[in-house]
Formats: structure tokens, sequence, C-alpha cells
């Protein structure tokens, strides 16, 4: 066990994200789990420092730290095994960032909570901090700091996804389809999917559908070799020769066209006469394509409801605006959880100093009480001492409280005043 | 018990406000908090209306529809009811602004227009008139909660098919399930007219000597009861669609209106109790 010196420690976090770094550098210090915890253990083996955890995602890599003292000697030991053993241009280009004390807590709140994601509220980073959480604690890097940090911010994270908008409404094309689905279907279990074309766009709608439980997945597209690959990367597809989309659609409940098509390859007459074979199902068509896959007449169509990439793109964009407009109930949240952490933090960091006056103060009652002792009868002996003893804990009660909530200055101020150092833990 | 009454009468109306309020919290703040508090609420105040109409009925020993305000009352009810058991259906409490506001409504014009002694009607004592007039309340009350969510549906119809995104958007249910919530008001509408009809029929049979089957109201009653069925029918031939369907609604309370309104200044006064 490290003995901890007599400094008071703040916490650290070094880290680079999408607005230090480009991605070539991110992937240079990204981290696998099985690397995140070997660090971790080598890092908190250093006498430098006693805790440590380590966000790791596509976007960001941050390490938060509790030193073992506060001299430059663990922000050194962080910067070069995580950052600089990888990618020693950081440094050079000041592409990463340092933060301290409150603002460190802070940041990880934010990160937790979505307010630091590249697209604001996503809802993926609450669940990587709890995996850092996880290879943290594998690690055995986690003490009493990291803990309540990590749990601080967790905790902040899911308040701010349940308690305010921050996270609602789809912010990609994928979720934006699902999420037009979702006002028209009762459920997106066992809806038919047709997707017409089967490139990168496809794969992403598919990917958004399929994981929200949706039913049978067809795919039409004029290669049958892109057909196949899709069919790779979504086993369940069922491909549909490209001349019978029509009928496939009279089949399905959503449909997506993105293909790189110069004309329309969905039109009116055709999809009319698919609704007359689907008795009254409601059909969804997402067209993605630019120039248009699909004739603007289809709208028109009864019940069916045709969003073209200008409409989708509304749709996110006026969702990001509502998530914005949250931010400021997020970050009053995160004010008041943060100052319970700070508070939490002075009171550990006050109470060495409130130990040491304690017991100075008893010290110096024991001694004055010894010097009298004799000079009182033995049946009053316990009574000066039960004297002594109340006076002491009701004389010091109200400083150890202002202490508990005090800042650094202040707790050494009083350390100063009654001359409380180390060699008082000895006596 | 005229005290209880009087009392009764002032709590309802705060009691459906503060229900609807917080369906309100629901549809324009998407309050997590209240979304759980609004069955409770709701079942609470229909309980507590419920032993009011009985106070009522215990109080002047008639079904309490003999007044204006206490027909208000009934009508209130007979809503907050119909949308219970719809929003049981759905499973869904962000449309209960929409339908329990009008019941709000309908229960403070009964509490301001209320009167101490109501006239004393050896009509209302007939248990078939009772029979006829709660069934014909609770079949109307749902035609208006039909019509409402028939509303509700083309508004979000029309936003899907224009892509234009409002808050409608954002807080209604989906279509399908706007439109299960629809059909099942129709459903209880008809068949609570349908019973209407049939009591009113044994009890007019046994009042009237003169004959009553051509009087405009009861046309007027017999008609509307034929378009909601031919409506019903039609969807379930899965002719018509949730846009029909929801365009027939918002019809059929236009002729409910036509038919109590118009039928009962110009045309009878056989349905003109108060």
């Amino acid at each position: 066990m490290k003995k901890r010196p007599e400094e008071s420690l703040e916490l650290l976090a070094i880290g680079v994200d999408h607005q230090s770094a480009t991605v070539e550098l991110r992937e240079k210090v990204a981290y696998s789990q099985s690397q995140a915890e070997e660090l971790l253990s080598t890092l908190v083996a250093t006498p430098e420092i006693d805790e440590a955890c380590l966000v790791s995602t596509c976007n960001r890599t941050e390490l938060y730290l509790w030193p073992h003292s506060n001299d430059e000697g663990a922000y050194r030991v962080g910067l070069e095994r995580v950052f600089l053993n990888r990618a020693p241009e950081i440094e050079e280009e000041g592409r990463f960032f340092v933060k301290r004390g409150e603002l460190a807590a802070r940041h990880l709140m934010e990160v937790a909570s979505g307010l630091q994601s590249m697209v604001l509220g996503e809802p993926e980073i609450l669940g990587q901090v709890k995996q850092a959480n996880g290879f943290a604690e594998a690690a055995g890097a986690t003490g009493v700091v990291i803990k309540k940090l990590l749990r601080t911010a967790i905790s902040t994270g899911g308040r701010a996804r349940s308690e305010t908008a921050i996270g609602h409404g789809a912010v990609s094309f994928g979720y934006a389809v699902v999420d037009l689905a979702r006002n028209i279907f009762q459920s997106l279990e066992n809806q038919t999917v047709l997707m017409v074309g089967a490139g990168e766009m496809s794969r992403s709608v598919a990917r958004s559908l399929t994981e929200r439980g949706t039913g049978r997945l067809l795919v039409a597209n004029r290669s049958r070799q892109r057909a196949e690959e899709f069919q790779e990367i979504f086993p369940r597809a069922e491909i549909i020769d490209f001349d019978d989309r029509y009928d496939a659609l009279a089949l399905a409940d959503i449909g997506v066209a993105s293909t790189g098509a110069k004309e329309p390859i969905l039109h009116g007459p055709g999809v009319e006469q698919a609704m007359k074979k689907r008795s009254s199902r409601l059909l969804l068509l997402a067209d993605l394509g630019v120039p248009r896959n699909i004739a603007p007449g289809v709208g028109d169509v009864e019940n069916v409801f045709l969003q073209d990439i200008d409409s989708l793109e509304n749709l996110i964009s006026r969702n990001l605006k509502k998530r914005r407009e949250e931010v400021p109930r997020v970050e009053e949240m995160l004010e008041r959880e943060l100052g319970r952490f700070v508070e939490w933090q002075r009171a550990r960091n006050a109470e060495p100093v409130i130990a040491r006056l304690q017991k100075k103060a008893e010290n110096l009652r024991r001694s004055e009480l010894d010097a009298i002792r004799d000079r009182f009868p033995e049946e009053n002996q316990e009574d000066l001492e039960r004297l002594t003893r109340s006076l002491i804990r009701k004389l010091l009660h109200h400083p150890s409280r202002q202490l508990r909530s005090a800042d650094t200055e202040t707790a050494d101020l009083v350390a100063g005043l009654f001359q409380l150092n180390k060699d008082d833990d000895k006596a | 018990m005229d005290t209880s009454i009087r009392i009764a009468t002032a709590i309802l109306p705060l009691l459906y406000a503060v229900t609807t309020t917080a369906y309100a919290l629901v549809f324009f703040r998407d309050d997590q908090r209240a979304r759980g508090w609004t069955f409770p609420m709701v079942i609470g105040t229909l309980i507590f209306h419920f032993g009011y109409l009985i106070l009522l009925t215990v109080r002047w020993s008639q079904f309490p529809v003999a007044t204006v305000s206490q027909a208000l009352s009934a009508v209130a009810f007979a809503v907050a009811l119909v949308y219970i058991f719809v929003e049981r259906m759905g499973r869904e409490p962000s449309t209960g602004f929409w339908m329990l506001a009008p019941a709000t409504i309908f229960e403070i014009l009964s509490a301001l227009m209320r009167t101490d002694n109501p006239p004393d009607n050896e009509l209302f004592h007939s248990p078939l008139f009772a029979a006829h007039t709660g069934l014909a309340l609770l079949g109307y009350a749902a035609f208006v909660i039909a019509a409402g969510y028939g509303f509700l549906f083309l508004r979000l119809y029309h936003e899907l098919k224009l892509r234009r995104f409002s808050l409608f958007f954002d807080r209604l249910p989906p279509l399908e399930v706007l439109e299960r919530m629809m059909i099942g008001a129709l459903s209880a509408g008809f068949t609570g007219l349908m019973g209407a009809v049939i009591f009113g029929s044994i009890w007019a049979f046994q009042t009237y000597d003169e004959p009553w089957q051509t009087d405009p109201k009861i046309i007027g009653t017999l008609s509307i009861l034929l378009f909601y069925g031919v409506s019903l029918m039609m969807r379930r031939m899965n002719r018509w669609h949730g846009r029909q369907m929801a365009i027939a609604a918002l019809t059929g309370v236009a002729a409910i209106m036509f038919s109590m309104i118009a039928v009962n200044l110009f045309f009878t006064e056989l349905h003109d109790f108060f």
C-alpha cells in the first residue's frame, strides 16, 4: 500500500477527442478492452498514480487519474504511457487537453450526458462510460475517488437521458426512418422491409431497422452481386429480382430506395397497383437517392407516406435543434451533481486535518488532565473525564463540520493555525 | 345530503381540471412523472363523479338528467368513462388532454348552472327511460371521442403526407393505434346507441299512444345509427381505411349535432325534456 503524502490532491483528466484531434490521431490512441485493462494495471502500479480509468471510443480517448501526489509526476506518466507512446505528435501539435479538479470531473459528466459527443445527446457514450468503469474495476485500478467519479458521471448521464429530451428524436437517416415508421405502425416487429438498392446507405438504414426488430427483409438491386454482398451482412435478407420490385412492395410495410439511378425507379401507377393488393395496410416509403429514386407523384397515393432526403434532413435538424434547447436543463442537472461530488471530495480531503485536530485536542486534554488529576478525589475522576471530553467534542463540532465543506486553502489555514502536521499522526 | 352535493359540485370541476392538466403536461411537455399520475387521477375522478351521480339519484329519487346542469355532468362522466376505456385499449395516455378537455368544460358549465331544486318529472323515475338515456349518453360520448381520434388521426396523417413535423408528430401514438382507438370508440358508441334505441322503443311503446316512429328526432337517430353501422361494416370488409373512418367519425358527430340542435329546435318536441 502506497503511503499518501500530505499535500491536497486534484483529479486529473488527459484526453484527445473529436474536437482536439483528427481521426488518424484518435485511431492511434484507441484502446481495446484488454489493452485498456493492461494499461490501467501498469499505471496504478507506478508510484505516481493511485487510481485510474480510461474511456476509449472512436471519438475520444480520455484518461482520468487520481494521483499519488499533486506534482506533475502523475500527469507525465499518464501522458507518456497512454498517449505519447503511441502518438508522440500529439504533444508537439498540442492535440490533447488537460483538465484538473472540478473541471476534470465536470468533463466526464458532460461526456456521459452526451454534451461532448459529436452528435449531441447520442446514446452510445453512456454505455461506453459504463464499460470504462467495468474495465477499470477489472484492472483493479479504481479506488474511492475514481469509483465515486464514475458512479456520479453514470448516474448524471442516465438522468440526463431520462429526465430531459437530450437524447430524443432521430439524428441519423437510419433512425429518422425508424422514427417515421414508429409514427405509422403500432409495432416495428414483424413489419416487412423492402430495400431497393444495396449500397452503404441502404445497409445503414437496414441496420437501424433490423436493430428495432423488424420482420422480413427483402432486397432488390440491379446488380445481383451487390445484393449478395448485402445478404452477407444481413444473412436473413431475401434477394428479390429488381424487375419484381412492385410485387415485393405489395408485401412490404416499409420501403427504402437508395440507388444511384438517374431516373426514378418507383412510379405512381406501379405503386398504386401494389397498394391494391395490400388491403388497408399503410406503406412508408423513404427515398434516400439523389436524384430522387421515387417519383414525387407516389406521395399522392392513398395510404402511402413518401419521405425524401429533404424531409428526412428536416426531421434530423429539427431534432438536433430540440436537443440543443435541452442543453441548459442538462447543465443545470450536471451542476447539482458536480456540486455534490465536489462537496464529497472536500469532506474527504478535510478528513486528515479534522482527525489531526481532534487528536491534538485529545492529547492536550489528556496532558492537562493528568497534570491536575491528583487534586481531585477518586469518585470525581469519571465526571472529570466526561466533562473534558464533552468540552472538546462541543468545541470541535462546528469547526469540523465547516472544514468538511471548506476548500483546500481553508483546510491548510486551519492546519497552520493549530500547527497540525504529519508528526501528529505518529503521536 | 344537500351540503355534500354542493361540496361535490364544487370539487368535481377541480378534479377534472387537475386531471386534464396532468394530461396536458404529458402531451405538451412529455412529462414522465405526469404520465404516471394520469391513470390513477382519471380513475379517482371517475369514482368521485360516479358517487356524485349516485348521490343525486338518491337525493331526488330520479335519474340525474332532470336539469341542464345534471345532464351536462352526466355527459362529462360518459365522455371520461368512454375515454378511459379507449385509453386502456390503446395503452396510450398522450391523447387524454384532447378527450378530457371537453369533459372538463362540461363539468365546469354544470357547476355554474347548478340549481338547488330540480323539477320532479315522472319521466325521470322510469328505469326504462334511465336505461335509454344512460346508453344514449354513453353512445354519443363514444362518438364524440371517436371524432376526437378521427381529428388526431387526420392531423398526423396529413403531417406525414405533407412532411411537416409538429408537436403532434412527436407526441401522438402511431396512426395504427389512433385508428384502433377510434374504431374502439365507434364500436362502443354504436353498441350504446343501439341499446338506447331498443330501450327507448320499449319505453315509447309503453308511454305514447300516438305514433312516435315518424318523429324527426327518431328518424335522425336511426339514420345516424345506420351511418355508423355501415361505416363499421365497410371497415370490417376492408373497403374503408383509417382516413375514411376518421372522416366518417367526424361526419357522424356533425350529424349528431345537427340532429340535437336543428331537429330539436325546429321539428320536434318529443325529446324536449327540460
